[in-house]
């Protein structure tokens, strides 16, 4: 469970990018951020990961206060899991070795069960298992590095833009699948995204953030049929 | 053997021992260190400090190793606060600062005269059997320092190390400790560079500042970059190499009856052209780095 309260943030002396940012994100629960470009979603899961450490505020992670406790704790303390925006894989090492590289602290025996499992799961990785990922292709790489996430088997998931460059059919996959390990495994799930109505439809709650500030939250059911949400943050209904 | 060659053979070594330290580090790590002549002279002035004080060698041993791991984690404690590349200026830096104190201290370690008439190693010895007794030692601790650096290099640690050199904000998004990697990495590298630089104290039983000119620590670039960044084999051959390749530059200057200028230019040009030639045409070095050898 996340609870961020009256974040502020910024990078080194720079202006805030983040002013006043309230969320919370519980257990099986899959939580959406949207917003234009450049208004700060990337910053705020940076934030709650650890990698920025927020001026101002409180961010509690199952309820103890975790505002300076760097990424690599929070990984190991509370079974975070961040999938980056870019720079996502390990270029000169091969899929297999990305994949065992997220599961440094499991016994043998589980790290080789969820690699099968997810071999099984995502094909086109067990293709190129062998494949130097620097040789996979942008959507490719987003699925390897969703899948390098899991596994470690987090308890807190933090995606950032999960389904960028992949095509609409991968793109229905990586969203079902993750729809799917909420429900299984109760993740706590924060995930970034552009591609709305996907994301809002696998979703419980969203947030819509603007110039580093929350402009709106709601459930994301609600935020899918409400037409005026559509025109202001979504850019309009592709159906309408 | 001539004595020339086991001369050079003995040098060789310790120069191996160097470059294992820095392949460790730039290699390895990714962490380009421009300075890492301080930390071999760390030891060169433990074994002088030692001799001043008439402390036995090897307290000057154990000077130089306190030394060079205080220095050692200095520099990757500066390294958690700035970026890579402001960090190879800064330890480039901190050797220059280093050299520049010793050079302009006349009360430290005889300023920029050094100190000399260090007892050399294997004193008691006679003259030929302590050469030869030197070289096996120096290369005894170069395959110590050799397999220190293929199990590092093998290990989970080492692994850690490498993710660091790739895609460090990644490693930390997957629970890696850069911060103390980088800690371990740095005091490790640091000993062996010591080590290396207490055996040529007492080797050419003279310490003076001028050891520690940068263009030292481009030499050492030069082995790792020919020999081949990020394996162990590789810079060991490079460390011989270029240590033979620069200790026949005299003789060819009197084969082709060239004036003396010649001899500091042509390393110059060996160093320098060495470096340039390999990083455009065959980066990797002569032997390159294996990837895809899991290490899990
Ligand atoms: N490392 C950084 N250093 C300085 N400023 C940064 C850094 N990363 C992002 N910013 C700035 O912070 C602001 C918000 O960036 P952020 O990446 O959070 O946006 P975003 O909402 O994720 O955008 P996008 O949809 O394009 O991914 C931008 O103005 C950007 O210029
Ligand atoms: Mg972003």
């Amino acid at each position: 469970m996340i609870e961020a309260s009256n974040i502020r943030a910024g990078y080194g002396d720079g202006p805030d990018i983040l002013q006043d940012i309230s969320m919370t994100a519980s257990a099986r629960e899959i939580v959406t951020i949207l917003g234009p470009n450049g208004c700060g979603k990337s910053t705020l899961l940076k934030t709650v990961a650890g990698f920025v450490r927020p001026r101002g505020g409180a961010i509690r992670i199952n309820g103890e206060g975790a505002e300076t406790v760097p990424i690599h704790e929070k990984v190991r303390h509370y079974g975070v899991g961040y999938v980056p925006q870019t720079d996502n894989v390990f270029r000169t090492m091969t899929v297999t070795e990305n994949l065992l590289m997220g599961a440094r602290d499991l016994s043998r025996d589980t790290r080789n069960e969820r690699f099968e499992a997810l071999m099984t799961q995502y094909p086109t990785l067990a293709n190129k298992r062998r494949r130097k990922a620097s040789a996979l292709s942008g959507g490719e790489r987003q699925i390897l590095s969703l899948a390098r996430a899991l596994m470690a088997g987090p308890r807190i998931l933090l995606l950032d833009e999960p389904s960028a460059g992949l095509s609409p059919a991968m793109m229905h996959d990586v969203f079902e699948a993750i729809g799917r390990i909420r429900d299984a495994q109760d993740m706590c799930i924060l995930m970034v995204e552009q591609n709305a109505y996907e994301a809002l439809s696998i979703s419980d709650r969203a947030y819509v953030l603007s110039l580093g500030k929350v402009a709106l939250t709601a459930r994301s059911a609600d935020l899918l049929n409400d037409p005026a949400m559509e025109r202001l943050y979504l850019g309009g209904d592709p159906d309408a | 053997m001539s004595d020339f060659l086991i001369h050079v053979s003995a040098v060789a070594c310790l120069y191996g021992i160097l470059a294992l330290a820095l392949n460790l580090q730039m290699g390895l790590s990714g962490l380009v260190n421009f300075g890492l002549i301080a930390l071999f002279g760390c030891g060169t002035y433990g074994a002088a400090f030692a001799h001043l004080w008439g402390w036995p060698p090897l307290a000057g041993l154990a000077l130089g190793l306190v030394f060079a791991a205080l220095l050692g984690l200095f520099f990757a404690r500066l390294g958690d606060r700035m970026s890579e590349d402001y960090w190879g200026i800064a330890t480039l830096s901190l050797a220059e600062i280093m050299r520049l104190v010793f050079t302009n201290e006349q009360g430290l370690a005889g300023g920029a005269q050094g100190v000399s008439g260090l007892p050399v190693t294997f004193a008691a010895l006679p003259a030929d059997t302590a050469a030869l007794a030197r070289l096996a030692l120096y290369a005894a601790l170069l395959v110590v320092a050799f397999v220190i650096c293929q199990r590092i290099a093998r290990s989970g640690f080492g692994l850690s190390l490498k993710l660091m050199r790739e895609e460090p904000q990644l490693a930390r998004a997957l629970g890696y400790d850069l911060a103390r990697s980088r800690r371990i990495v740095m005091v490790v590298s640091s000993l062996m560079a010591a080590v290396s630089g207490f055996l040529y104290a007492h080797y050419l039983t003279f310490v003076g500042p001028e050891q520690l000119m940068s263009h030292e620590t481009f030499l050492i670039w030069s082995m790792v970059i020919i020999g081949g960044i990020a394996n162990n084999w590789g810079v060991v051959a490079g460390a011989i190499l270029m240590q033979f390749a620069l200790a026949y530059v005299p003789f060819v200057k009197d084969w082709f009856d060239v004036p003396s200028d010649f001899v500091a230019a042509t390393r110059l040009i060996i160093v320098g052209g060495g470096i340039l030639a390999f990083l455009i045409w065959r980066p990797k070095g002569i032997f390159p780095e294996r990837i895809g050898g899991s290490h899990v």
